[in-house]
């Protein structure tokens, strides 16, 4: 059975998606990638969907899944390397990728990944007094 | 019209990828940006999600309109599926999938420059895409699009599982086709079995038809057969009845009586012909015809017709020819129906005849199996048009002399019938104005022979006298005796025995018996006892005349007179006619529950001869039977209650009445079954048609002779 390759590097994971997948194929990388998540206490998800040539519906609802369960499971997402012709066609489509960060490329994307768990930590400093005051209310 | 580039079956689920790789490759091949290229892959792949998802698969199929420029990029994406039910809410984006976004259909058609969407529930969905293609300045030429189509179907597979992909599409196809293919062949099947249907039902509607056809035909032919019978009872009483008026049994009619009864006589033969016509045609139909074949010489025949057709002969300036045969054999065939047959040809052309003449001829065939007659005549003709209806019943050409001229319409359909009852057939050829040649065809060695069940037929006695039988050995008496009774009526029989006496009464039914007593060697009382104590004989007067004297013991015996020899002629005629008139009747009893059947069958009888009992019906008959023991019985065979046959059955049961002759007088055309049946135990069978004063008379004294040969008295032992 064809799996997408999920790749650890530092306190991120890494996937690279370079074939078109089935849908099926999409849904088993979203099971693989939260098992990931959850044994490597991975903080980050880098997907690279460069060698992506179409974005659609499914695999748009995916990586909006992905992202979603990343954040319950205390990782973040970023997508990277997506493709101008698929940015224009999910936009045409109507994609909604609002849960779902973006970044040109690998590098930008990682950047980006540090820069959000800093502030997440910051966030997070200040939560358990919020925490507190909603629960003294 | 549009080109179709290519055909992807959707089956599992990577046809999905298959497919949209497929699109984003036709749109490269067909010049689309890298940006159209990817919606319309991304289009695609959400449709056929859609077939995948909603109904297991389908197909997608590419092509290029055949519109003027610019040509459109069109993909149809059909599934068999449920069908969309909420299309509306769908293209109105009121509804949310639980798989994709909810943007499958509407994304696409905000990508696509045409969309259409066709859902019929049940029946499945069909989605047509179009893009238009980039800065077209000419239409694609046919060689570009077929060489589109080969790259993309050449394409090398880059992986296994991409041959593999490749190989399943190719099965998919081929599954396809097969399947296609199937389903025509079930739906032929279907077709046929469906006709198959339709032929087995109309069928079983022919069998119905034709046996209904087949009950119609019968009904007719019993219908025919019952009611002929109903028409000749009283037209056979009309005819006996004008008959006794001509006979002047009941008085002397006026000239203008006489005429008015010879045409009553003439209006009701022809009726009864027309009922014996219909008749004859029932039984041909129903089979009941039985043919007797004889061994006849044609020349026979021809003198026999030539007799009977001699009273049509009324035209003076027709003549009726019959040629002489030449090498024709014997015929062994039904002689009677072949000259029915003929019959009706000859008459049927003298009536059409005004002038000329009627030639009859006859013709064996070659191979000598058949032989042919034939009627010609030079009549009016018959015109080509007619000539296939002539032999239909009551068929009859329209025409002047048509008019004039008597007949029934079924001459010729009977002659039709009876040649092919006797394995012939009957043709004609014809032209009007120049006359008609009927030609009869019937083979000369009938293959069967039908054993002979034709009603017995008595013979016909001519004479009724007075008979004498006188029992005496002295020849010289017999010579005294025959002169004294000479010219006075009485017919002399002689017999010098007891045994020769016998033999005499075994033929002749005597009026009076004279008797010698001193016979050499017999006992003559013995005899004259025999004779009186019961049997047939006992009422026929006996005379003793014996040279003894011993008229007691004669008259005590039983004698109805006695006297002593010599005897003197006047004594003797004046003796006889009292005897004669002092004799006891024969007892006749009539069974008929026709009165004027009865009346006809006793005007018949000879005047004074017998004592008539009437019973109108069968119960009342058998109780007559049994009280007067009657001498014999007429029976009709159609009464009301009892048929004749069972009263026959009943007659010939009881010991009191087994012995008694019975005479069956009907009206009814009996079957060879029925007239075998009643042959065993009737007397005669007489038809009522047939009845006349002076064959009634003789019929009977034979029956009653026949009786008295039969009676036990009277056996030599």
């Amino acid at each position: 059975m064809e799996r997408i390759p999920i790749l650890k590097m530092g306190k991120f994971l890494l996937v690279t998606i370079q074939i078109d997948m089935h849908d099926r194929l999409a849904l088993s990388l979203q099971d693989d990638l939260t098992e990931m998540i959850v044994k490597t206490q991975a903080k980050g998800v880098l997907i690279d969907i460069s060698s992506l040539e179409i974005v659609d519906s499914f695999i748009g609802r995916m990586l909006n899944n992905i992202a979603s369960m990343s954040k319950v499971l205390d990782a973040l997402t970023v997508v990277v390397g997506m493709r101008p012709a698929v940015a224009i066609t999910m936009v045409e489509l109507g994609l909604d990728m609002k849960g779902v960060k973006t970044a040109l490329d690998m590098d930008r994307g990682i950047e980006l990944l540090e820069s959000m768990m800093d502030q997440e930590d910051s966030e997070s400093a200040q939560e358990p007094e919020s925490d507190n005051d909603s629960t003294k209310e | 019209m549009s080109v179709v580039i290519i055909t992807l079956r959707i089956k599992y689920e990577e046809d999905l990828v298959l497919a949209r790789q497929r699109a984003r490759h036709i749109s490269s091949l067909l010049g689309f940006e890298n940006r159209e290229q990817t919606a319309i892959a991304t289009s695609v792949s959400e449709l056929v999600r859609n077939a995948y998802n909603y109904a297991q698969g389908g197909a997608v199929e590419f092509s290029v309109s055949d519109k003027p420029l610019p040509q459109m990029l069109q993909i149809k994406v059909s599934d068999k599926g449920p069908g969309i039910s909420r299309l509306d809410d769908i293209l109105q984006g009121r509804y949310r999938s639980e798989s994709g976004m909810g943007l499958g259909i509407l994304g696409t058609r905000r990508l696509m420059d045409s969309f259409d969407i066709k859902s019929v529930p049940g029946k499945g969905t069909t989605v047509t895409i179009g893009k238009y293609l980039p800065q077209q300045k000419a239409p694609i030429a046919p060689e570009a699009m077929r060489r589109i189509t080969d790259e993309l179907i050449k394409k090398e597979p880059q992986s296994p599982l991409e041959e593999i992909q490749m190989q399943n599409q190719e099965l998919l196809r081929t599954l396809e086709e097969i399947k296609r293919r199937q389903e025509e062949l079930e739906r032929l099947n279907l077709e046929l079995e469906e006709t198959n249907r339709g032929v087995v039902a109309l069928y079983a509607e022919l069998d119905e038809k034709a046996e209904h056809l087949q009950r119609i035909n019968e009904a007719k032919a019993r219908f025919l057969s019952n009611m002929s019978h109903e028409f000749k009872t009283p037209l056979n009483s009309i005819i006996a009845l004008v008959r006794l008026l001509q006979e002047h049994i009941d008085g002397s009619l006026t000239d203008e009586q006489e005429k008015q009864v010879s045409f009553i006589r003439k209006s009701a033969e022809d009726l009864s012909d027309l009922v014996n016509d219909l008749l004859d045609i029932a039984k041909v139909e129903s089979g009941k015809t039985t043919v007797k074949p004889v061994e006849f010489a044609v020349s026979d025949l021809f003198s026999t017709l030539r007799g009977m057709l001699r009273p049509l002969l009324t035209n003076p300036e027709v003549n009726l020819v019959f040629e002489e045969p030449v090498s024709v054999p014997l015929i062994f065939n039904d002689e009677a129906k072949i000259s029915q047959v003929l019959r009706n040809f000859i008459s049927n052309a003298l009536k059409f005849t005004l002038k000329g003449e009627v030639r009859v001829r006859v013709e064996a065939s070659e191979n000598g199996r058949y032989v042919t007659f034939s009627v010609a005549d030079t009549g009016i003709g018959i015109a080509q048009k007619d000539q296939e209806f002539i032999f239909e019943e009551f068929s009859q050409v329209e025409s002047e002399l048509q008019k004039k001229v008597k007949g029934t319409g079924l001459g010729l359909p009977l002659s039709k019938k009876l040649a092919e009852l006797l394995g012939g057939s009957v043709y004609l050829k014809s032209s009007p104005g120049a006359g008609s040649t009927f030609y009869a065809r019937f083979p000369i060695g009938l293959a069967f022979s039908d054993e002979d069940q034709s009603v017995q037929i008595i013979p016909d006695i001519t004479a009724e006298e007075s008979t004498v039988l006188i029992i005496e050995d002295n020849e010289a008496m017999h010579l005294i005796y025959e002169k004294y009774l000479k010219g006075t009526g009485f017919n002399v029989k002689t017999a010098k025995s007891i045994e020769e006496a016998k033999a005499v009464l075994e033929k002749t039914i005597p009026d009076v018996i004279i008797l010698d007593i001193l016979l050499p060697g017999e006992n003559t009382w013995q005899f004259l006892t025999e004779l009186k104590s019961g049997g047939r004989f006992k009422n026929i007067p006996v005379l003793v005349a014996s040279v003894i004297d011993e008229e007691e013991r004669g008259l005590a015996l039983g004698a109805d007179d006695y006297c002593v020899k010599p005897i003197e002629r006047s004594w003797l005629l004046k003796k006889l006619q009292t005897l004669k008139s002092h004799r006891k009747l024969a007892r006749i009893l009539i069974i008929d529950d026709e009165a004027i059947a009865r009346y006809i069958l006793k005007e018949m009888l000879p005047q004074g001869k017998f004592e008539v009992i009437e019973a109108e019906n069968g119960k009342t008959g058998l109780e007559k039977a049994q009280f007067y023991k009657p001498d014999m019985i007429f029976l009709d065979i159609i009464m009301p209650d009892f048929t004749g046959f069972e009263v026959l059955d009943k007659l010939k049961a009881e010991p009191g009445t087994k012995d008694i002759p019975v005479i069956i007088n009907t009206s009814k055309d009996m079957d060879p079954d029925e007239i075998a049946r009643l042959n065993r135990s009737a007397a005669a069978v007489l038809g009522k048609k047939d009845i006349s004063k002076a064959r009634m008379a003789s019929q009977v004294r034979d029956i009653l002779l026949n009786t008295i040969k039969d009676s036990k008295g009277l056996k030599n032992d």
